[in-house]
Order: structure tokens, then sequence, then C-alpha cells
């Protein structure tokens, strides 16, 4: 039987698999993972995606227009996470109570939009598989890596552009030395509350993004709570992701893999209890993650706000 | 206007820079009233007062983040405002802080850039600011490594980082507030081999001290501040170390101490081969032993950083220990709790006085009982006997000399050293055996720090063990009778006193073995 | 002034959110005294085309033949966090509703703990067989696996691959008796037919239900079914790739009426019916209900847009009536 969990066609099956679901994560993740750097921990990342997946649905719905369907998605993530920075950098409040609150708020409100405009559980055409020519036609590589649709490769392409506006751009320094030491960069004429805002509200653009990636590209479903916790799954990535873009990806590949895995295990009937299959993506993340990213410390101002001491 | 002059570091040089008339008021206080400073090219000018004298206040408004009331700052002869710390940097100003403005997990390249543009636009240049760095470095002889990341680097190399990253900045007048308080004596006298040369260079320098011996040592001159007032400038070759000490207080100080020796009999206090982890898990104590008799001080040197909090906490109770003992004359102290270690009649005054020692939005009288509260004087069947809080409240603070304006004040609203005070009074009201005073003068003024020293020293007599553990050398030589030095969580030595010198306690605290004096022990 | 700042946002989203998250459905208002008044409480949306929805329909339908003026109710949905549902339920039971129902089996441990307390209030759990011995609680279950065996012998005769997927939330109750009745139907009727099945581990997780059946149609299913209200996401996959599927609890013809066949759907109705006249004659609990294809509270529902061959359509009902007279016996939950 493992023979058969491992022949060509079903491991090429398995891996696209992951690729496909890690898109989500891996979209919360990296914008959680800007938001973190500069020192806000944003736990209202799954209500930000409620609300992304809701607007991207509502305008397919209605109009059938993908691309604004992930235009709005993005619109109403960037003004969530305003709202987020705006309470705990502006307001100065408890980031952890905050970001539940906008949880809360993202859970509540998309299924009252959900009720008053839509009403029923509906399927929408979303976005189609999009082959990349040439690549895709790569025999087994092709069909693991570019045969999917474009939100997908989306989110694998924001991996490098993040990786690259932390580490090669200013502003990647300035994100990193406010989440470090907000008191030194001030001192340097850094403005802590701008670069907050800005990763914040990116983290909440991305957020959108990641729910219309549900909702329009890979559902095309809308219900009450969609997500089902996705969010807070894409945290605990970017934790054990070690606030590295490319840890998170490796994380949210692993996750992912190990998901599709046992859906397969199952699936192919290898006699193993359903409720051990499910833990073990949980499990085997955690401990491949602690165990690689054991010796990376968490930004020292994480969560912490910052008053300019007079 | 003739051009100016350029420094080593290509900038343009301020030659003369003068406050004029400052006045800065707060809700309620007159920080600064009608103040004079001036500073000029190829000086090093020392600012000197208590804690709340407005050193800090005027040096602020200099640097653009508080703005004068009254008065004029006046640069090479034009008056300017300065509105933020952009303006103050434009203008070729520095300022050190006490507590360095280091982003840890970013390398020294990278925190000199940080906040400047790049000549790539959105991309870094580190590769540039490399170069730039280690040209500065060399001019100025400070050897700093660009690549290196800041948290790999000791105390006095971070700190020419800081030089470094003013300079970068064109820097020709630079603000060091308390710049010594972190070094060990060697970095001490690195640093001002610098500063020395940067004035040479025609950097003007603003320090900012309460050490005399160090205002003393090189500085050209010396402004007082008192009360928001200015009590006087003067020479530095025209005036001395207790001249000075008057000036800031308002009065003359008792600096010499002659008390009389003791002859140690069984140890008090006795630590065995204790060792301990960090916070983050790592050794903080490695074997540590030593002893403190019956009416000893034993200080405790060494720089910031090698062990000294977990030491305290240990004995203290708050921290667990991996090995070794802790005795109390023949009770063993270790493992014990925080409340057992109390009731064994130990005191303690811890380093973090606003976070272990006190709760600051409590009242002074709570402050005071916290530690006796379940006392029948203080209370019975779980309710509070105020009026006896009260009554003893008001004796400690009048017997301590704590100026508060009530004792129902909440202690956030105190100095530092009313504060330190109230810590005090607790903790040496109990008659203790063993007194654990950690950095009991850190951020206290020079008139608060003198009682407490008093104080320290009237336990001696009594006959209580005194582990003074203080980063700052002139506490450890005026109040100890033998000196430790810790490195790196060991006990690098003991030695007595009198046979102890800055230069030998300096090196210890460096990491080197004594010398031909051995460790008594 | 920041503090109450603070405390302005924070308690304007408590407010927006107790607005969006608990839609209680509000009858309308009491009139004359003595309407029937009902609290229901659920884990997902009422509109979830799956298990919740079914007892929303079923309040919908006896509201219809009672009439609004003697029969009320409110219905808090999306109460997946249990303490959450413990409150609702505790609140309406000591509002003085006539019958809280808790529309959960996960509620189960909260019940036993609030119905003591309130004796002369009725609840009814479900779907659960046990009333925990307390006098005031009934309990209703569903033989759900007498339509999954029918679907599965209408899926294994639509069959071509030799290969059936079956997308399952959690391998327990409701759930599990509908996944091994449809696997019995299946093999019943042709034992070489592959059944692959799995269990996504969650009642909620649309993406992996809808992961699991690309993988099933990976492994060759051109037939699919699946149970409870995450499958939504299966559902869509199965439209997109035209896999025929059954579904259950609800009638999900709506959401891909080019490929669903058949679904078995529970009319709650039927139980509540006689918990209302139990009630009314003073009997406040202790009864376990099942709802079945013989006492109607289960239906086959058959796609009436999909063109579904007559001699298929006489082996389900074939099997319907045959489950319905004893003469088939299914082999799981005692049938």
């Amino acid at each position: 039987m493992l023979a058969d969990l491992f022949t060509g066609s079903v491991l090429i099956g398995l891996l696209a698999s992951g690729i496909r679901l890690a898109t989500p994560y891996l979209y919360a993740a990296i914008g959680e993972t800007f938001g973190q750097r500069s020192g806000v921990l944003n736990l209202g990342v799954d209500g930000i995606m409620l609300m992304g997946a809701f607007s991207a649905f509502y305008v397919v719905f209605k109009t059938g227009d993908l691309v604004g369907g992930v235009l709005l998605a993005m619109l109403v993530g960037l003004l969530m996470g305003l709202a987020m920075a705006f309470i705990s950098v502006t307001l100065n409040a408890e980031q952890g109570i905050s970001g539940i609150g906008v949880y809360l708020f993202g859970l509540g409100m998309s299924d009252l939009l959900f009720q008053k405009l839509i009403n029923n559980v509906q399927t929408v055409s979303g976005f189609p598989v999009a082959p990349i020519p040439f690549l895709s036609e790569i025999p087994v590589i092709g069909q693991i890596f570019f045969t999917h649709n474009v939100l997908v490769y989306g989110a694998y392409l924001l991996v490098p552009i993040a990786w690259f506006v932390l580490n090669k751009t200013t502003l990647g320094l300035k994100i990193k030395a406010v989440g470090e030491n907000p008191e030194a960069a001030d001192t340097l004429g850094v403005s802590v509350a701008k670069i907050r805002y800005l990763t914040v509200s990116m983290g909440g653009l991305l957020s959108g993004v990641a729910g219309a990636s549900l909702s329009i590209a890979l559902l095309n479903v809308f219900q009450f709570n969609l997500t089902n916790g996705l969010g807070f799954i894409a945290i605990a990535l970017v934790y054990f992701g070690g606030w590295r873009p490319t840890w998170v990806l490796m994380g949210s590949l692993i996750f992912s893999f190990v998901n599709a895995l046992q859906i397969w295990v199952q699936v192919v009937g290898i006699p193993i209890p359903s409720d051990i299959a499910v833990m073990t993506p949980y499990i085997l993340t955690i401990v491949v993650l602690v165990i690689s990213a054991q010796r990376v410390r968490p930004p020292s101002a994480l969560s912490k706000t910052y008053e300019r001491l007079e | 206007m003739t051009d100016k002059q350029i420094l080593p570091s290509g900038h343009p040089r301020i030659d003369s820079l003068e406050m004029r008339g400052i006045v800065k008021r707060f809700p309620g206080v007159l920080a600064n009233d009608h103040v004079n400073f001036d500073v000029r090219a190829g000086e090093v000018h020392a600012l000197l007062g208590e804690n709340g004298a407005g050193k800090s206040t005027l040096m602020k408004q200099l640097y653009g983040l508080y703005h004068p009331d009254e008065g004029q700052i006046i640069f090479d002869g034009e008056p300017r405002v300065i509105h933020s710390p952009k303006d103050a940097i434009q203008l070729g100003i520095g300022m050190i802080h006490q507590h360095f403005m280091l982003v840890d997990s970013l390398t020294v390249a990278e925190n000199v850039a940080l906040g400047l543009p790049s000549t790539r636009g959105m991309m870094t240049d580190i590769d540039r600011v490399t170069k730039r760095i280690c040209e500065l470095a060399e001019v100025y002889g400070l050897d700093v490594e660009p690549d290196a990341y800041i948290w790999q680097l000791s105390v006095g190399q971070q700190q020419k980082v800081e030089i470094i990253k003013a300079l970068y900045r064109g820097a020709a007048l630079l603000i060091l507030d308390e710049p010594t308080a972190v070094l060990t004596p060697q970095e001490v006298d690195d640093f001002f081999v610098t500063l020395t040369q940067m004035a040479k260079d025609g950097h003007a320098l603003i320090f900012i001290s309460h050490k005399l011996h160090e205002v003393m040592a090189f500085t050209h001159r010396v402004t007082v501040l008192r009360d928001g007032k200015n009590v006087g400038t003067v020479n530095t070759v025209d005036t001395n170390k207790n001249l000075l000490a008057e000036m800031m207080v308002g009065r003359p100080l008792n600096f010499i101490r002659n008390y009389k020796t003791i002859e140690c009999g069984k140890p008090r206090l006795k630590v065995e081969n204790l060792s301990a982890l960090s916070d983050r898990g790592v050794p903080a104590l490695k074997n540590v032993s030593f002893e403190v008799c019956a009416g000893e001080v034993l200080g405790l040197a060494g720089v910031s950083g090698n062990g000294q909090p977990e030491l305290a906490q240990v004995i203290a109770g708050l921290r667990p220990s991996t090995s070794g003992k802790i005795m109390i004359d023949d009770e063993t102290l270790t493992g014990s709790t925080p409340m057992q270690v109390i009731e064994k009649g130990v005191a303690y005054i811890p380093e973090k006085r606003n976070v272990d020692g006190l709760i600051k939005e409590f009242s002074v009288s709570e402050n005071l009982i916290l530690r006796d509260l379940d006392r029948e004087f203080y209370s019975k069947n779980a309710f509070l006997n105020m009026n006896n809080i009260a009554k003893r409240s008001a004796d400690l603070v009048k017997t301590f000399n704590v100026k508060t304006p009530s004792i129902d004040t909440p202690i956030k609203s105190l100095s530092g050293g009313n504060a330190q005070k109230v810590i005090l009074a607790r903790e040496i009201s109990r008659q203790p055996r063993v007194l654990i005073a950690a950095q009991p003068t850190r951020g206290v003024d020079i008139g608060a720090t003198e009682y407490i020293h008093e104080r320290i020293i009237e336990q001696r007599e009594t006959g209580t063990a005194t582990l003074l553990i203080s980063e700052d050398l002139d506490e450890i030589f005026a109040l100890s009778d033998r000196i430790a030095v810790i490195f790196h969580g060991e006990i690098m030595g003991v030695v007595d006193r009198k046979d102890a010198t800055l230069q030998s306690i300096g090196l210890m605290m460096a990491g080197e073995q004594p010398p031909e004096t051995q460790a008594a022990e | 002034m920041k503090r109450f700042g603070k405390l302005v946002i924070f308690l304007v989203m408590v407010a927006m959110l107790s607005t969006a998250c608990a839609t209680a459905t509000p009858a309308a208002p009491a009139e004359s005294a003595g309407p029937f008044r009902v609290a229901v409480v659920t884990p997902s949306a009422i509109n979830d085309l799956a298990f919740s929805q079914s007892i929303y329909d079923a309040m919908v339908k006896i509201q219809g033949e009672m009439g609004e003026a003697n029969f009320q109710f409110v219905l808090s949905d999306g109460m997946f966090v249990v303490d959450d549902a413990a409150a609702a339920i505790r609140d309406y039971a000591s509002q003085g509703y006539n019958l809280v129902i808790a529309h959960g089996s996960q509620y189960g441990a909260a019940l036993q703990e609030i119905a003591p307390d309130f004796p002369n209030v009725s609840f009814a759990w479900g779907t659960a067989g046990d009333t925990f011995g307390i006098p005031n609680v009934f309990a209703y279950e569903a033989f759900s696996q007498e339509g999954g065996y029918v679907n599965g012998v209408l899926a294994a005769a639509l069959n071509e691959s030799g290969t059936i997927g079956v997308v399952g939330p959690v391998e327990v109750g409701d759930a599990k008796l509908y996944v091994d009745g449809f696997v019995a139907g299946v093999k019943a009727t042709n034992p070489d037919i592959t059944v692959n099945v799995n269990y996504i581990g969650s009642f909620g997780d649309v993406a992996l239900a809808s992961e699991a059946a690309q993988t099933h149609i990976g492994a060759g299913a051109d037939v699919m079914t699946g149970s409870a209200q995450m499958v939504v996401g299966a559902v869509g996959v199965a439209k997109e790739k035209g896999v025929l599927w059954f579904g259950t609890q609800a009638d999900q013809t709506s959401l891909a009426p080019e490929i669903v066949v058949a679904c078995q759907i529970y009319d709650w109705a039927v139980v509540v019916r006689d918990i209302i006249s139990l009630i009314q004659e003073g009997t406040l609990g202790g009864k376990a209900y099942a709802v079945s294809l013989q006492n109607e509270g289960l239906k086959m529902i058959y796609n009436p847009g999909f063109n579904l061959p007559a001699d298929v359509k006489a082996l389900g009902d074939a099997a319907t009536k045959g489950i319905i007279d004893g003469t088939v016996t299914i082999g799981v939950g005692g049938k």
C-alpha cells in the first residue's frame, strides 16, 4: 500500500496540492511578518481574511469581475489594517486585545453582510487554472509548480519580494529597527508610528488577498467563518518561521504538504485513525520549525506600544 | 563671514555655541530659570548637577526635544530655533544617550545607516556606509568593525559605535550624557583619550556627569546647575572635587570616613560554589564563593551584565540555584522561598527599584509596609490596621528623611533618591542580619547618595553583614571592607580595600586574574 | 482621554459584533399570551445547506403549520465556541422559553450542567441518543445511515471509474453513521467498487474539504459524497471537475444543479411536533427520538434538473422501500 502512495502521478498530485494549500497561509503570514518585524502583533488576521474573502466573493458573485474582487479585498484589508494600526499605534491600546477585537469584528461583520446581501451558500467561478507557458510543459515540475491559478503564483512571488524589502532596502532597515528598538529609531528621525502604520496596513491588505484566494480562487464559495481559524495558524507560522519570509515559506509548505499527505494516506486507505492523521501537520510543522528556528529571538519590541519618553 | 574650519570628519566645525537666558517651565516646576551656558570648539565642558537640577532639560532643548519658553540658542553668533532632533543633527549636534540607542540585532553599519537617505534610493547602500565608517574610524582612532552585530560588542565598543553614528551625521558638537556609567576603568581611560583627541581636533564636547574625579580629570570648564539655576561656571584647573560638590549640593559634604576595623569571627553570610542560570537559560553564576562577616561590608565590583542581579536574586530566593549552598549563620538558605529568606533576616535592596522594589502606583505608606503586612501590628484577621500603618509610616518617613508631600502620595511622584529611601527604610528598619544592597545609589542624587551611604555604614556598625553590589567604583571604595570582583559569573578575586587600587580592580573587572595579590580565600 | 478613546473603540466593536454574530432571528413579537416559544442554538450558520439549516427549516415549517400567533422561535447560529453556546442556552432558559434546543452533539456537557438549574424549562439535545436521565431533556438523532445507504446504492449504479470518494468531517456521530451507511450501500450494489473515505478533522475547514475532494478526484473518483457544513468546499470542486455529488442533511441542489444527483434531507419537524405536544401535556423531557425514512423525518430528494436514468431511480426507490419495511439490512447502527 505504501507503494500506492508513492507512484509518480500520486506524488505529483500530492505536491501540487501542497503548493495550492499553502497559498492563503503565505499571503497572511508574510503580511503578518511585516507587522511583527515592526513590533505590532496583529491577532486580527483571520477576521481581515474573512472580510477580504467576503468582499471578493461578493464582487465576483454580482459582476463576475475577478480582478475587481481582488482589488476590493485589498481595499477592505487595507482599511481593516489601518483600523488595527489606529487602535494599536495611535491609541496605544494593548495589541493582543485590539487584534482579537478586529478578528471578532471581521467574523461577525462578514457573516452579517453575507446574510444581508447573499443569504445562502452559492458558488462562483473563480480564477481559472492558468498554466504558465513553457514552464508548465516541463514534465513533473510543470504540473507541480506551474499549473495553478494566478493567486497561487502571486503568493510565492511575494516571498522573495518580502525578503528583498526586509533585507535590502532602507524601508526594511527601518522596519527592523522599529521592531527591535523603537526609541533608537526615533532618535534617528525614523517615525515609529509611520512605519507601524505602513506595515500593519500592508499586512491587512495581504490578509485581504489571503481571504480572496480562498473565496474566489481555491474554494469559490463563501460561508460563515469560511477561514475556520486559518489566520491564527498563519500567525503561528510567523512565530515558528522566526519572522523570516523564507522560513515562513518553509513552514507553510511543510504544513500544507503534510496536510495533503494525510489526506492521501486516508484516501488510499492506509489504516491510520483519522484523528491521528489530521494531527500530524500541526505536530510535524511545530517539531520541524521549533528545532530549526530554535535560536531565533522575536523582535524585542514585539507587542509593545511605543510612546516617546518626555 | 569667514569659511568655517573643517573637522577631520569632513564636516564644518561649530566655533561657539551659546545658550542665553534659557527658561523652561513645566506644570508646577521651573526646570530652567534663566540658565546661561556656552561651549567652544576644542573644549570639553562639563555640565554638573544633581538629579532634577535641570541638566537634561537644558540639553534636550539644545537637541530639539523640548523648546525653550524664553531665551536664545546662538550658533557662531547667529540665533537659531531648533524644532526637532532632525534640526539639531542638521546643525551639527550629536547626542550620546546614557542608554545607547542601538538596535542589537542589526550590524554596526546598519545602525549607522538607519534613518539616513541611501545613495541608492530605496535600496540600502551598506557597502558605502561601511567604507565611510572605516574612514571615520581610522581618522578618529575608533576601532569598530562595521559588519559586527551590536549584540556581539562590549559596552565600550557600543559606545564607540554611538560616537561614529554621531560623527557620520556630521556632529561637530557632542552631548555626552553620563557616558562613563557603564564602562570599566580601562574603557573609561580609552574613552577619555578619544574625547581629548576629538576636542583637540576642534569638536565641542558637553560632558554630563556626576563623577567628580572624571570631571576633574579631563574637562576644561565646569558649569554647575542647582534647582534649575546657574550656580557658576569655573575653569577646571581653578577648582577641586570638594568645591564642586559643595556647589552642587549647596553645603559641604563629608567625603572621608574613618570607621573602626572589625575582627571577623564566624562568617554570617556564606556562599559556597553557587551556580545559577540567567533568564535566557545560560549559566550566569559559576561556582561563586565568598563570605561576609557580621559588621562587614563586602563590595562586589563588576561591569554590568556579569551576573550581579542573578546573584542578588538567588540569595533573595527569587531565582533558583543549580548547585551550591548559601548559609546564614548556621541555617541553610538555599532553596528558601522569598518569604523564608525575609524571615531569616535578609534585607534586599533590589537593583531595579521601580520593578522589583516598589509598586509605583501604591502610596509611600503602602510600600513601606508591603513586606510586613502579615505582622499582627499591621493586620489582624485579614483586616489592615490603618492607624498603626499610618503611625509607623509617618515615623519611618521622618527617620529616613523621605521628602514626600504625604504618606499617601504614590511612589511614582517621588524622585529616585526619595523612592530609594523608602526601600531603605522598609528594609533596614527590620534590623536585618544580612543586607543585600544592589546598586543602591544608581540614579540617585548626590545628597541622597550621601545619606544612603551613611545608613549602610550605620548598619555595618550595628553588626549587619552587608553585600554591596555596585558598578560605581567610587562607591565600592568608599564603603567596602573587602572588595570582590565578578566577571562572567565568576569571582575573579577578593582583596582588602587597603590593598586594592583602581588599577588592580579594573583589571579584574575586565577578566584578568589578579596579579600577585592572590585571592585570600 | 486616551483611555476613554480605547474604551469607546472597544465598545463599538463589541456592539457591532453582537449585532452581527448572534444573528438572532426574531419571529413576530408576542401579542397574545400563550404562544409556544422555542429558542435554538446551532454551531454553524443557518444557511449552511447542512446541519444547522436542517433545524432552521424545521422551525419555519412548524411556524407555518401552527401560525405565528401560536409559535415563535429565536435562533442563535454560528455558536462554534461551546462556551458561547452554553451562555446562550442559559440565557434563553432564564428568559422563559418553553423549549430550548441545543442543536449540536458538542453541547451535551453544557446542557447536562444547565438543564437541572431550570426544571420548568424543557430542553432538547441533538444529535444524540441520550437524555442523561434528566427529566426535562429530550434527545433526538437521525438514522442518517438510511439515506446514506440509498445514496450509496445510487452512487454505485452511476459509477463508471470504479472509485468513489467520501469527504467526512470528524469520525463521530451522525457523520460517521451516514458515511458507513453510504459505504454499505455501495458495497451491497457492487462490491468491486473502491470507496475512499477520509475525515478532514473539522466541521468547518472548507479549504481542507476542497483539497480532499481534489485528492479523491486525483485518485479516480467520479462520484462523491460528504457530510457536514464544510462540504461546500468539496461540492465546489466536484462542480468544477464535473464529478457527481450526493448530499445529506439538507438539499444541496442549489449549490451545483449540474452535478447533484440526490440528497437525504432531515425533517426535524417530525420530532419537534411531538415534543411540543408532550410539553403542552406537561411532560418536559425524558424521551429520545430518531428520525428515519419510516417516520418521514428523513426524506430522499432527487434533483429534478439531473437526468437520472429510470432504472437507477428504481434501484434507489427499492432501497428506500426495503429500509422502511425492514427487508433491507444496512448493518450500521443497529439497522
